[in-house]
């Protein structure tokens, strides 16, 4: 099934006279349960596409449904629902809560569902335990590892059971060893939890971790390719 | 989208955006403690102002009360202007509007002797028309007749407080007490006026004015009080009063050229040969002098009804004062909240960020910044108040009769949350319009 249908994707940037295009149609589908890696050089869009994926943005043009439902035209009130209910963020610098402990942190979006304080205690527990960090859930992110934060960025992530989790560089502020344990995290999530991964890397062995590489230049596609051959172009 | 809109749900989120406000306040207290001081400030100036406006307010309506309504006094400020009983009984008739009038004498530590008891007591010179002019009613027994003041009759009607301590309450009407060496007849006790109020009539005796005068030992009557119907006969009473005395002020007619201090209307014909250097010397000290020198009038009529303009006229000045008070706090107070809101909000814009990817509406991101900055409103509230009752009692304590009253604090809560709220939208509406991705961008 797919999660996410993008057709004619195109996104413009105005700063004064200069028009940016970010995004030149691009179209690709993403189904249930892949890993994809999105690669490409600084300033190719990247970020900008993973934007419109997670519903932070809109596209200028173009069509996008997630999950079956066509997200075009959503108010900022909509939208915030849909990333509330569908989408997990991971970002590079783990942007958790300085002043809240991990349970606190991981429980916010759960908060934003309008969940009770009981079910939300449970639940946030059982993410923690997922990235393991269970041990650590009273812990404020100051007095945590950059690794140990991103794993409670992770089951922040995951604690709504979205349709799909979105990375944009989550191991970019991380040294090589703590990175790839954050990939063996989201190829288990993958795997055994069946989560959908969509991750935004500029490392070509991070990238690896995925099944499928759509590499960008310029805001357009110019492979995608499972990580053993190419799928289509 | 399930059942996102309930009511806990709602509140679960409201919960939380307060939770948050509360950590944003906490997050920079240095910061929370000058913001809030700037509204403490302001806050304690309006407490602090308006229980000075309000203390000085009601000792003006005590004196309205010891006036009484519609009440004209025409009192002389100068030993050389007097008035005789004559004139006084006059007055209805020459003025139209005043119904009634009484020549007033006033004696002061007169010994007083009841049974084995020696005391001094203030005594208060009336004719039989005091009650009316008043509105003071006898409590037990009469007050005295025309036929006592005419005859000069040794009789005397008590203030509440004096009759209740001669006989502990009981009515002390037909007993006798010694004024000044002679006996008097007490015929009547008036009601209670209470504390502050008939200018301490509670604690005088009330006797015919020329009995009084004797006591005092002259002749001279410096005081009238004349009573008209309504505030109209009594502001038109003024101005004939004012006519007439201007006149007899004017001319001389029964005034014995003595001081030379007159007023500028005077004749300039009037014989003011010896007294003037004779003035600084310290020969005659007593109570006239002063008078003169902080140029008071020799003659001055006043009624209820001008009083209460000068206090309308003050009351109007001191709101004014006051509302500017309050504005330039509100301003001082809300721009400061404003500055230091718009601060949290760039510090905070990479959290905004993350809140809204996570799934903050535009309107939890609102009321999460809005809500602290009432909360810096509120502490600086507090905090105000308590600094302005305190600067209330310190200037209470210096003679200043200040209060603090329930308007001030109202009006004090009010403005500080006004402000909170007016200063702080701006900022709140900043942080809840940051696109998400440009939140998101900034760290
Ligand atoms: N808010 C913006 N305003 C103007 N230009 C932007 C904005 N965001 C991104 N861009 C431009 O769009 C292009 C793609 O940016 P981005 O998606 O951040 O690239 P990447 O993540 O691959 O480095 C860049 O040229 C960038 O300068
Ligand atoms: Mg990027």
């Amino acid at each position: 099934m797919d999660i996410i249908k993008m057709g004619n994707i195109s996104k413009m940037y105005k700063s004064g006279q200069i028009q940016v295009e970010a995004l030149k149609n691009v179209s690709f589908t993403i189904k249930e349960k892949e890993f994809v890696s999105i690669m490409g050089p600084s300033g190719s869009g990247k970020s900008t596409l993973l934007n419109v994926i997670g519903c932070l943005d809109h596209a200028s043009n173009g069509s996008y449904e997630l999950s079956g439902n066509v997200v075009d035209k959503l108010s900022d009130s909509k939208m915030s629902e849909i990333r509330n209910m569908f989408i997990g963020f991971v970002f590079q610098n783990f942007h958790l809560l300085p002043r809240a402990n991990a349970i606190k942190n991981v429980e916010i979006p759960l908060i934003y569902r309008g969940m009770s304080g009981k079910e939300r205690k449970e639940l946030a527990e059982h993410a923690l335990e997922m990235v393991g960090l269970e041990e650590r859930m009273h812990h404020l992110p100051s007095q945590l590892s950059g690794g140990q934060q991103q794993r409670v960025a992770i089951a922040r992530a995951i604690v709504g059971n979205p349709s799909i989790i979105l990375a944009d560089e989550p191991t970019g502020a991380l040294d090589t060893k703590t990175g790839d344990l954050i990939m063996e995290l989201f190829i288990d999530l993958n795997k055994k939890q069946s989560m959908t991964i969509v991750q935004v890397t500029h490392e070509e062995e991070i990238a690896e971790y995925g099944n499928r590489i759509i590499r960008l230049v310029d805001g357009e596609i110019v492979s995608d390719e499972s990580s053993g051959g190419i799928l289509n172009v | 989208m399930q059942s996102r809109g309930n009511i806990s749900s709602l509140l679960i989120r409201l919960k939380f955006s307060a939770m948050m406000a509360l950590d944003g306040i906490g997050s920079n207290l240095l910061r929370t403690f000058l913001t809030v001081l700037g509204i403490s400030i302001g806050v304690a100036a309006v407490v602090s102002l308006m229980g000075i406006g309000e203390g000085a307010r009601k000792s003006i309506v005590s004196q309205f009360e010891s006036l009484g309504e519609n009440v004209i006094v025409i009192k002389s400020n100068a030993e050389n202007i007097t008035f005789d009983a004559k004139e006084a009984e006059e007055i209805p008739s020459r003025v139209t509007g005043i119904q009634y009038t009484t020549p007033v004498v006033y004696t002061q530590d007169t010994p007083i002797r009841w049974r084995r008891d020696e005391s001094k007591m203030n005594i208060v010179g009336v004719n039989e028309q005091y009650p009316q002019i008043k509105d003071h009613k006898v409590l037990s027994g009469n007050f005295f007749t025309s036929l006592h003041v005419k005859q000069r009759s040794p009789v005397a009607v008590l203030g509440y407080n004096v009759a209740n301590n001669l006989l502990n309450g009981r009515s002390p009407v037909g007993q006798t007490l010694k004024i000044d060496g002679i006996n008097y007849r007490i015929v009547g006790v008036l009601a209670e006026k209470g504390k502050d109020k008939g200018d301490g009539i509670d604690d005088k005796i009330v006797i015919p004015y020329t009995s009084a005068l004797k006591i005092a030992n002259t002749k001279d009557i410096l005081e009238i009080w004349a009573k008209s119907n309504s505030s109209e006969d009594a502001e038109l009473a003024m101005i004939q009063l004012g006519r007439i005395y201007q006149r007899k002020v004017g001319i001389g007619s029964n005034i014995r050229p003595g001081n030379g201090q007159e007023e500028e209307g005077m004749e300039p014909d009037m014989p003011m040969e010896e007294p003037m250097p004779e003035e600084p010397s310290p020969e005659v000290p007593g109570e006239k002098e002063n008078v003169f020198e902080k140029g008071e009038e020799p003659l001055t009529i006043t009624s209820l009804n001008n009083l209460v303009k000068e206090a309308d006229q003050a009351n109007r000045i001191m709101t004014v004062l006051l509302g500017g008070i309050a504005a330039v706090s509100l301003l001082v107070g809300g721009i400061g909240i404003m500055n230091i809101m718009l601060v949290a909000v760039t510090e905070r814009t990479g959290e905004i960020g993350v809140r809204r990817a996570l799934g903050a509406k535009k309107e939890d991101l609102l009321i999460q910044f809005l809500l602290e900055a009432v909360y810096v409103s509120i502490i600086g509230c507090v905090v105000g108040i308590i600094l302005g009752a305190w600067a209330v009692t310190i200037v209470s304590k210096y003679g200043l009769s200040a209060i603090v009253s329930f308007d001030s604090i109202r009006i004090a809560v009010f403005v500080a949350l006004t402000s909170g709220l007016l200063f702080g939208v701006y900022p709140a509406i900043n942080a809840s319009n940051l696109p998400p991705v440009e939140a998101l961008k900034r760290q």
